[in-house]
């Protein structure tokens, strides 16, 4: 489906923070250029050892550095290699987004999603659908001056 | 009027009228001297090592001491509405070996159970005797009103106290100048801004709640009206009763309904201010234009850190460690961190903004924070021993809670 164009959107791409749990969004994104499944190129891949490494600051830093928006990915509910960890990346993620939320950001710039070792499309799918997203919603407040 | 109780009868969950034993507290204290009784008897009879009390310098300057001296403890009773302080802050490992007690407005009492909860003291060997509080005043302004509204010499001052939603003087010459409250703040003065709004005024998180509701005409200024809410309650009144420091009495229905009447009259009064203080700002652009604003004047000094009572990290910290003012953002790092940290956990006692050089409304801000999360996980942090939601290992330990927006479900 191609997007509306927008006044933006022409001049503009967002930039996207993207950080992947080594055990399966890591490998998800492997599955999704293995497949050709084709995605635009506005993610920032950071590998993490679990979706729980993500801490506040590293999210508030890519935002204080010029990312239009986070996307925190992690191996689906009860499949974390470490037992729980991404139980708490729930926990924190509907903190940081409350809180970024109240600071005057969208709600689509900081977003979570699940996606396993095995699923490539559903990779394609997520980056594809974060971008339009944020295409929609311009550049962030917090980009500093002059950077693109 | 009914009988004395003796001190094996007291027990959790009691309300009774209490009173210091020797004349000399009664007059030095306020409403009986009671909080005073109990704090020299507990030092006196060895329950506790040592207790934390103001020292008072002037009407509007005292400072935090740890004392085993019962004559400092004396010295110290009397009612201090112009110094805000946060005495929980103070109680922290290298302060705390032995046994404490201390007298606490609600929000020191809930900044010692976030402490607690954050393991940086632990709750047997603290005593917490706490206060009502209908609200504290910046010493600053209690001089600015003096000079202008009361036009009185701030150095004439020998006391203050509320008095049914007037705030008295008593001058030197033994004289009473009394002002409503209500009129001051018309004027931007009498209390705190974090007070007029606070949603806590009997502090039923401590270990007794004592303060001058309920008290009968008759025996306005020499009683105190005390609930006692814990185990560690009872011990301590106990102790100040068969010490033979006071005496207490059952009170009559009359005062355990008028007491509660006062709370609600009050708590519907902050309710009010704090949805006026509070209206959302609906755009987002806006919101943040606002924050960036307040923010403007920040000098990064980390004053409103070092003495929120609430933050238990310490010198190394996130906010502070990943933190540099070269790197010129939009916003400062420190901020949003505080923002995040603050939002389950602040307790609003305002001190962050007591302290702030450049005079930002802290308090007001990082409630904006706390006030939707607080809410959305039924959570008011210091009023019980709750794990804070931050801390939840799994959503669903935070009950009452939807998916939170998530996607991915």
């Amino acid at each position: 489906m191609e997007p509306e164009k927008t006044e933006i959107s022409k001049s503009w791409e967002p930039r996207i923070v993207m950080f992947c749990c080594n055990w399966c969004s890591y490998a998800g994104a492997d599955g999704a250029g293995i497949g050709r499944f084709q995605q635009p190129a506005s993610m920032r891949i950071i590998r993490v050892m679990c979706s729980s490494r993500v801490d506040p600051v590293h999210v508030f830093s890519a935002f204080l550095e010029g990312a239009d928006a986070v996307l925190i990915t992690g191996c689906h509910l009860g499949d974390c290699h470490y037992i729980n960890g991404n139980e708490k990346t729930l926990v924190k993620f509907n903190f940081m987004r409350s809180m970024l939320k109240e600071l005057g950001l969208e709600e689509e710039r900081l977003q979570l999603n699940w996606i396993s070792a095995s699923e490539g499309e559903k990779f394609a799918e997520v980056v594809r659908m974060v971008t339009e997203q944020v295409r929609q919603l311009g550049p962030s407040v917090l980009k500093p001056e002059g950077v693109a | 009027m009914s009988e004395l109780k003796v001190a094996a009868d007291i027990k959790v969950g009691d309300k009774l009228l209490g009173w210091a034993a020797s004349e000399d507290v009664r007059s030095r204290g306020a409403s009986g001297g009671l909080v005073t009784a109990v704090l020299a008897a507990a030092l006196e009879t060895g329950l506790v090592d040592r207790v934390l009390v103001l020292k008072k310098v002037s009407e509007f300057e005292a400072y935090p001491v740890f004392t085993s001296d019962v004559q400092e403890v004396l010295e110290s009773a009397g009612s201090m509405h112009s110094v805000p302080v946060n005495l929980a802050r103070y109680l922290k490992p290298e302060t705390c070996s032995g046994k404490t007690a201390l007298p606490a407005k609600p929000c020191d009492a809930r900044a010692v159970v976030e402490r607690v909860k954050r393991n940086v003291m632990s709750s047997e060997d603290t005593y917490v005797i706490g206060l009502n509080c209908g609200g504290t005043m910046h010493p600053e302004k209690v001089r600015k009103m003096l000079e202008t509204i009361y036009r009185l010499d701030p150095e004439e001052i020998a006391g203050e106290e509320i008095v049914k939603g007037k705030l008295v003087f008593f001058t030197k010459d033994g004289k009473e100048h009394a002002v409503p409250i209500d009129d001051l703040e018309a004027e931007d003065l009498g209390r705190r801004d974090s007070c007029r709004y606070c949603q806590v005024k009997i502090p039923t998180n401590a270990d007794l709640a004592c303060g001058n509701w309920g008290v009968p005409g008759d025996l306005a200024e020499k009683v105190t009206f005390v609930e006692v809410m814990t185990e560690k309650g009872v011990e301590l009144l106990r102790n100040t009763v068969s010490a033979g420091f006071a005496e207490v009495m059952q009170p009559d229905g009359k005062s355990i309904s008028a007491r509660e009447k006062v709370n609600k009259v009050m708590l519907g009064m902050s309710e009010k201010r704090k949805t006026e203080v509070f209206a959302p700002i609906e755009n987002g652009k806006e919101r943040f234009e606002y924050f960036r604003k307040e923010l403007e004047n920040c000098i990064h000094c980390g004053a409103c850190k070092a003495v929120c009572p609430v933050c238990t990290c310490g010198e190394d910290s996130k906010c502070t460690a990943y933190f540099s003012l070269a790197d010129s953002h939009k916003m400062s790092l420190f901020h949003m961190v505080r923002f995040l940290h603050l939002s389950d956990s602040c307790i609003g006692c305002g001190q962050c903004e007591d302290v702030c050089p450049a005079e930002i409304p802290l308090t007001r801000l990082y409630q904006r924070f706390a006030v939707p999360v607080q809410k959305e996980y039924r959570y008011l942090p210091g009023m019980s021993d709750r794990t804070p939601p931050f801390f939840a290992l799994k959503l669903e330990d935070n009950e009452d809670k939807e998916g939170g927006g998530c996607t991915c479900r």
